[in-house]
């Protein structure tokens, strides 16, 4: 968090604090948890001596999340004009009764 | 930096007869730039790797200039395209001159009818496919450094195609290119003599020979290209199997199914699986019986990819195959074209997490030797790791190489924490992969399906694997690069020099 301390004893900062609280984190392994829906994150226990974990405003941690997928859909688009899906030809699979 | 500060105003100098100021750069930041690969190597020892200055041609004309005056004042050079390889082949080891060829990335002529393209070697695939698609074209050349490698580097490491199974691999696509030989002689190399000849059987077959050296028999300076059209649809299933067994069953059914449309599949082993599970979001959430992998990918038109794809669905399912689902099969198949720009961690043996650099390990193997591989590989890794933090296994692929399953591009991803890789570690690493390479040639396979097989440890082995072959690559050395300063240090070719060392 970027802040400093005015000499009067208040922090100075301008990012506000809701923007700094993600969900209440939930243990989804051993080593990691999640907070946003689809965001994960190393569990904080394992970074205390060599990586520290950084803080994230929620709004950034959510670019990234959705840059993500941008970034994948333009590369998708880059290399065929359109993706076949597999849950369809495995639905039409399944319907065949076993058909080999 | 080898040459004395007087030797390299000479140089400069000599340079300015042939290029521009500005295509001459000899500060510091621009020879670091132009010494970094992406295999790591101990960071107190970076300085030994530096070149001398760095030049910016822009035409074959130029770069032959360039090589005639290294040649003539016996200064080492080195070309340089994107610097993605894995074996050090941009790296100068005698510093001297590195040749970047970025600025040579125009596309000269695009053929629409006998469906070719003719480039400058420092255009980049990614880049050379934007242009082509306002044409419905595509230049299937795929590698995990999609994004930020040259054609030309694909050309000196005769590189190795994600879906190489259905379009071929760099030797398949380059037609021919024009070729500065180590005297600074200007050569056209491909099959015949012609451009855009697929298929010649005049004279020798100089074209493999003038790929993958690792740039030590001269510089591309512009390709001609085979292009096909873009595919119309793609498919690439994700499935999970409970045990590596199924896994390696089913991804050999698929490879040799003879489907037309397949490009490639993969088989992810157990430790990459777990790998996955500790850090990759999309793989976390998956159930423990997860536990190897297997993916395919099909290009093509929709009317061929989706009765093909039903194909290998029902291969799958005879294998126990459970379908990992749309959004992880297209996302894993969408970012495995950019496996450079992924900021890493592992682990160290309490858990924590430490900054770790990417580096793999490849080999060819046949399908029936991956399981024996693949436990030898796991064997030599555990046992670094088990002396040290600084390494830790990121698990293996195998990947398809061709369209009938005889051999795989076969892996091993090794994190490594640069900053901790001191002399003791990095001759740990190094005779690691010796073992490594070992493994392979004991197992009828090739030192690398990919990257080249010039760095420290694993070169080692080069004469074992291609015995006469290897006293033919001196031959062939010393006969096209008599004073030894095309790329000097690498592949054990200095044994083709009396002296052992010329430049």
């Amino acid at each position: 968090m970027t802040e400093s301390n005015n000499g009067k004893g208040r922090p100075v900062g301008y990012r506000y604090a809701e923007q700094l609280t993600p969900p209440e984190p939930a243990q989804v392994t051993d080593v990691a948890r999640t907070s946003f829906e689809h965001v994960y994150e190393v569990d904080p226990r394992l970074m205390q001596t060599w990586v520290l974990q950084q803080e994230f405003p929620n709004w950034d941690t959510l670019r990234i999340m959705n840059s993500r997928h941008d970034h994948l859909d333009w590369m998708h688009r880059h290399f065929a004009h359109k993706v076949v899906t597999g849950s369809e030809l495995l639905a039409e699979v399944e319907a065949e009764g076993g058909q080999s | 930096m080898t040459l004395q500060a007087e030797r390299v105003d000479e140089v400069v100098s000599a340079l300015r007869g042939v290029l521009r100021d500005e295509q001459i750069l000899t500060s510091k930041p621009d020879r670091l730039n132009r010494a970094r690969v992406p295999a790591p190597f101990p960071v107190h020892r970076w300085t030994e790797r530096m070149p001398d200055l760095a030049v910016l041609p822009t035409s074959t004309e130029e770069v032959a200039a360039v090589v005639r005056i290294a040649n003539d004042l016996r200064v080492p050079i080195v070309p340089r395209d994107g610097g993605t390889g894995l074996t050090d082949g941009a790296v100068p080891l005698r510093g001297g001159i590195v040749v970047d060829v970025k600025r040579m990335n125009a596309i000269r002529e695009l053929d629409l009818e006998n469906r070719t393209v003719t480039v400058g070697t420092g255009i980049n695939m990614l880049k050379l496919n934007e242009q082509l698609a306002r044409h419905d074209l595509f230049y299937p050349d795929d590698p995990a450094s999609y994004p930020c490698s040259l054609v030309g580097g694909r050309i000196g490491t005769s590189g190795w195609s994600l879906i190489g199974s259905r379009y071929g691999h760099t030797r398949d696509l380059v037609l021919s290119f024009d070729f500065v030989l180590p005297t600074g002689e200007v050569m056209h190399v491909g099959d015949g003599i012609g451009h855009k000849i697929s298929k010649s059987s005049s004279g020798y077959q100089l074209k493999h020979l003038f790929m993958g050296h690792q740039g030590t028999l001269g510089i591309a300076t512009e390709a001609t290209l085979k292009l096909f059209p873009k595919p119309e649809a793609e498919l690439s299933p994700f499935w999970a199997f409970d045990n590596y067994d199924d896994a390696y069953a089913c991804v050999g059914a698929l490879a040799r199914a003879g489907v037309a449309t397949f490009a490639g599949a993969v088989l992810f082993d157990e430790h990459k699986v777990a790998y996955l599970r500790r850090d990759d979001e999309a793989y976390i959430p998956q159930p423990g019986d997860v536990r190897a992998l297997v993916c395919t990918v099909m290009y093509g038109y929709e009317d061929e990819v989706r009765p093909a794809g039903k194909r290998l669905f029902r291969i799958a399912r005879e294998h126990g195959a459970r379908y990992l689902g749309d959004e992880i099969s297209e996302g894993d198949w969408a970012a495995r074209h950019d496996r450079y720009a992924t900021p890493l961690h592992g682990r160290t043996k309490a858990g924590q997490v430490v900054p770790m650099s990417w580096h793999c390990e490849d080999a060819a193997i046949n399908y029936t030797h991956l399981p024996a591989v693949t436990k030898a590989w796991h064997e030599i890794v555990a046992d670094l790791r088990r002396r040290t933090d600084v390494f830790d296994d990121w698990g293996m692929f195998a990947y398809t190489s061709g369209n009938t399953g005889v051999d795989y591009l076969t892996e091993i991803d090794v994190g490594i924490w640069e900053q901790q890789l001191d002399d003791r570690a990095w001759e740990m690493w190094v005779k690691a992969k010796r073992d490594i390479a070992a493994v392979a040639i004991s197992h009828n396979g090739s030192i690398s399906a990919c990257h080249g097989s010039c760095r420290d440890g694993e070169v080692d082995l080069v004469p074992d694997e291609l015995g006469r072959g290897f006293d033919v690559m001196l031959d062939v050395k010393r006969a096209l690069d008599p004073n030894n300063i095309m790329n000097p240090g690498k592949y054990l070719l200095d044994r083709a020099y009396d002296t052992g060392r010329q430049a």
